[in-house]
């Protein structure tokens, strides 16, 4: 397990509460679990994602993530339709330990409401939340 | 963890009433309705399951073997693949806000395993972890399961300690969806019938000291005026 402060939180990232990220690309934002979520799940053996052209609102359940015999709900940092998933997780479920943020990422969304980014924490507010 | 946790023992309850019971405490936990964890003991009729991946395939016999022996096959939302849960295996379900009290995923299932190992250990049985296959082992034998879920940072589902049951419905599946897991129980690992009652004791008391929590008695009904006074709640407002 690592200490709070080894945890990595890139800066141009936006978190949410529930341990997902996400990160603006042009229209669309790409989204994933942090650094802090996949070291306190252990070793991922398996990531249930949503088909391209779902649409979800924000808070609401996209998919889930199965580590240790413990299956994870995954919720969406802002709500919109899924226009990517990254399929490459099917086979190798461990990407989302080994590279959160980039090969691990898991969906990419357009945004029904952009401005629902603004609402999420910065990486040193969502550091403070986690110390609680 | 706080420090006190509320506890019942169901006894013998259908697996999909004692699911959707679950469910409800669940989300009354999420919503702060419940103001500790709680955790369910009990035992289920025979009935198989399956994880979140399915595990279907895993079944080794047919549809209306199945059938004729009167056991159901209920697809569930827990970790792991299919399995088989049956009177005389001590199952033990805590609805717990991990992520309120900061416990990580892999800990909380690391101390579920820790109250399995120390209770067999009272009875002179020897278990092991393996990580590659959680649960807990007797030489190359489960005698151990665990397959939990989590909701906005609350577990769901539990443990499973196979006690007296009959091990027989497990050869007609692939536990955990793995060619070669056998599965044993105390009773065969001791040669002799033991009690639930004096297991289950040891499971309470071990649970506790794991966890470093207490275990406050309450009861099925309890549990539902909880969650009826949390209903009448809901209405006032809604009107």
């Amino acid at each position: 397990m690592k200490e709070l402060s080894e945890i990595n939180l890139p800066d141009d990232l936006r978190y949410a509460e529930s341990h997902e990220w996400a990160k603006s690309a042009g229209d669309t934002l790409k989204i994933g679990i942090t650094d802090y979520a996949q070291d306190q799940l252990g070793d991922i053996v398996f990531v249930e994602l949503p088909d391209v052209g779902d649409s979800f609102e924000k808070g609401e359940e996209f998919g889930t993530v199965e580590s240790v015999k413990a299956v994870s709900e995954l919720y969406m940092p802002v709500g919109g339709e899924v226009v990517a998933v990254n399929s490459v997780l099917e086979d190798s479920p461990e990407l989302v330990n080994n590279s959160p943020y980039s090969d691990g990422w898991m969906i990419e969304v357009k945004p029904d409401n952009p401005s629902e980014m603004d609402d999420l924490l910065t990486g040193d507010a969502y550091l403070e939340k986690l110390k609680g | 963890m706080n420090d006190r946790c509320l506890y019942v023992d169901l006894g013998l309850i259908e697996y999909r009433q004692a699911w959707n019971l679950q469910t409800e405490l669940v989300d009354a936990r999420i919503k702060k309705d419940v103001p500790s964890d709680i955790v369910l003991f009990l035992e289920h009729p025979p009935v198989f399951t399956l994880g979140r991946r399915g595990g279907d395939e895993n079944l080794l016999v047919s549809e209306s073997f199945l059938e004729k022996s009167g056991i159901s096959v209920v697809p569930v939302e827990r970790g792991g693949n299919i399995t088989y849960h049956g009177p005389g295996q001590l199952v033990v379900y805590p609805i717990m806000d991990l992520q309120a009290a900061r416990v990580a995923v892999v800990d909380f299932v690391e101390t579920l395993e820790e109250v399995m190992l120390q209770t067999v250990a009272f009875w002179g049985i020897t278990a092991e972890r393996n990580p590659a296959n959680r649960g807990i082992w007797v030489d190359d034998k489960k005698i151990g399961s665990i397959g939990i879920a989590l909701r906005k940072g609350v577990s769901f589902h539990g443990l499973a300690l196979n006690v007296n049951l009959d091990l027989a419905p497990f050869s007609w599946i692939q536990p955990c969806g793995l060619p070669d897991v056998r599965m044993t129980s105390m009773k065969q690992e001791l040669s002799r019938e033991i009690s639930m009652n004096t297991v289950r004791e040891s499971v309470k008391k071990n649970f506790e000291s794991v966890f470093g929590i207490r275990l406050v008695g309450s009861s099925y009904a309890g549990l539902k005026d909880i969650l009826k006074s949390r209903k009448n709640e809901l209405t006032i407002i809604s009107i």
